[in-house]
């Protein structure tokens, strides 16, 4: 292992691990071995070993939650057999990683005003995003029901307006982001930013497409290396197959092809 | 302690390559070690134009491995020579082009392109499994295979030539004779195995392309049967690649008969994997007084 101040490689000990719902966790990490380890953006994701084995082979792809001093937080959704690992393993464990990879949320100073849309799970993408832009945003944030909506209250007080969708109708508007998003006044200029289910990002695409408003949309695919080599996770976008971990994954809205 | 191997005229200053496909065409690697600590970079097959590949999704693990369909997406013979090849060419490691295409036409094209731009080998893809056409014909038709490699050996001057063997024929042996035969200064094998993975949700494969190719520790025992079979029908060197993960199992390919080894799945587990197993058979020859490594090539006692 070559150990520096600031490698994208390198290994992690689990310093907490928590159930917010069912099935789904956030997992702390400590980089170890690091003196000055790369600062993630938001937007951006990291590659998780589950172990030292050979069996699960891959790393998981993870985005980038939070951070809280020198650790680094990730919210996730227990969906198979790697993340069914990462979900019980213990503080003291250490796991390779690999990050932070892939490119972040752009961030321009001319933007005046931002939409920030997610659904479920999502909002880990978006999180730092919502705390960065402050009251400079308002967020729409959806889920199945009351169980998949996270970091309400975080939300609440860092941005300018919270509006709530569940299918369900247990929390907020009954229905969809796309329901919340068609009330909108949005004005002209605002940026969009969207993370979620395909179906999610396929309605916001055609909506920011009819109210003429550009934004971007951050991507998920199966991962193998995670740094661009491999060729394994593009996407189809309008321009060709880009690499989700590496042109992404976030790419601009218009481009992204469902 | 001698950790040189020969290919041909070619000289690797270690016996440990990274296989195509696996490896780009080394800029996403060199962000974690130096290259030139490595025997040979073996790069992204090249076709003559820029093909797109496969629609996603291209990729899913499989238990200890991986199946993969990305349909030979590539950059295409012009950006390979004019961006690719200058990079690598930075670092003091053999750079290995491998080629395809549909015709041999094709493959004489751009072997003598890239013999002319330099390269110190060119890898013979005849066997990807994951287009419709061309490429798995070849292998599977051993006349057909002797006439592409004689013609690529004449169109040849500087760079050796290697023929990158498929699994999928089931004895490997007849198209290892005919490379050997043809003039081929080496063959590398094994190439990925044919595999499906099925969603039993939505009851359709999980790959767009449906079949993709297995590689990974799970192939191992296939690829080490498969270069054993080799050695023991060509005298040629053979490049063992299939799994290897760590240097133990580099070392099982060469007393199996493998002269040098291709690090290929290990690189999306831990970057360092390929100059790791270079590591780890020099601590294994220190360890065990091998004073050179080509000692142990064919050395499996039965």
């Amino acid at each position: 292992m070559i150990e520096s101040e600031a490698s994208r490689d390198f290994r992690a000990e689990v310093i907490g691990q928590r159930s917010v719902a069912p099935d789904h966790h956030i997992i702390s990490l400590r980089p170890l071995g690091l003196s000055s380890p790369p600062a993630p953006r938001a937007g951006q994701f990291y590659l998780l070993g589950t172990g030292d084995g050979l069996d699960p082979l891959l790393k998981r792809p993870l985005c980038f939650f939070n951070s809280d001093g020198d650790t680094i937080e990730f919210l996730y959704r227990v969906r198979g057999k790697g993340t069914a690992i990462l979900s019980n393993l213990q503080p003291g464990s250490v796991i390779p990683v690999l990050g932070p990879l892939g490119n972040g949320y752009p961030i321009s100073a001319r933007d005046t005003d931002a939409l920030i849309v997610a659904g479920g799970t999502a909002v880990a993408s978006v999180y730092q995003l919502i705390l960065g832009l402050g009251r400079k945003a308002r967020v729409v944030y959806g889920a199945r029901g009351r169980d998949d909506l996270f970091m309400l209250d975080e939300i609440k007080s860092a941005t300018r307006e919270l509006y709530l969708s569940t299918n369900d109708g247990s929390v907020g508007t009954q229905g969809t982001v796309l329901d919340v998003l068609r009330t909108l006044e949005i004005a002209r200029g605002t940026t969009i930013y969207a993370c979620g289910p395909r179906g999610l990002i396929a309605g916001v695409q055609a909506f920011a497409e009819e109210r003429k408003l550009k934004g971007w949309a951050s991507l998920e695919e199966f991962m193998a290396c995670g740094i661009g080599a491999c060729m394994g996770c593009v996407c189809k976008t309008r321009s060709g197959y880009k690499r989700v971990c590496k042109e992404g994954p976030v790419f601009p809205l218009s481009e992204v092809s469902l | 302690m001698n950790l040189q191997v020969n290919i041909g005229k070619l000289t690797l200053k270690n016996p440990v390559m990274t296989a195509s496909g696996t490896f780009g065409y080394g800029e996403e690697f060199s962000e974690f070690y130096d290259l030139g600590r490595l025997g040979a970079v073996m790069m992204k097959g090249i076709s003559l134009n820029p093909m797109e590949g496969n629609p996603p999704p291209r990729i899913f693990e499989t238990p200890c491995g991986m199946l993969n369909a990305i349909g030979l997406q590539n950059v295409g013979l012009k950006r390979f020579i004019e961006e690719k090849l200058p990079f690598i060419r930075q670092y003091d490691t053999k750079a290995i082009a491998n080629i395809l295409g549909n015709t041999p036409a094709d493959y004489v094209k751009l072997a003598r392109a890239l013999d002319g731009a330099g390269v110190d080998g060119i890898e013979l893809n005849v066997s990807c499994p994951n287009v419709k056409k061309g490429g798995i014909a070849f292998c599977a038709d051993t006349k057909m295979l002797g006439r592409l490699i004689k013609k690529v050996r004449e169109s040849l001057h500087n760079a050796v030539l290697i023929v990158k063997l498929s699994p999928s024929v089931g004895d490997i042996r007849p198209s290892a004779k005919v490379a050997e035969d043809e003039g081929a200064d080496a063959i590398s094998l094994i190439n990925t195995i044919p595999g499906i993975a099925v969603n039993l949700e939505t009851r359709r494969p999980v790959l767009a392309n449906i079949t993709g190719g297995l590689s990974g520790p799970a192939i191992k025992p296939v690829a080490l049967r498969m270069v054993w079979d080799a050695s023991r029908t060509v005298k040629i060197p053979i490049i063992g690649m299939g799994g290897i993960m760590t240097g133990r199992d580099a070392l099982e390919f060469m007393l199996c008969g493998a002269t040098a080894v291709a690090v290929g799945t290990a690189n999306f587990i831990d970057p360092l994997s390929a100059v790791n197993v270079v590591d780890e058979i020099e601590r294994y020859m220190t360890a065990n007084n091998v004073e050179d490594v080509r000692e142990l090539i064919g050395s499996l006692q039965t």
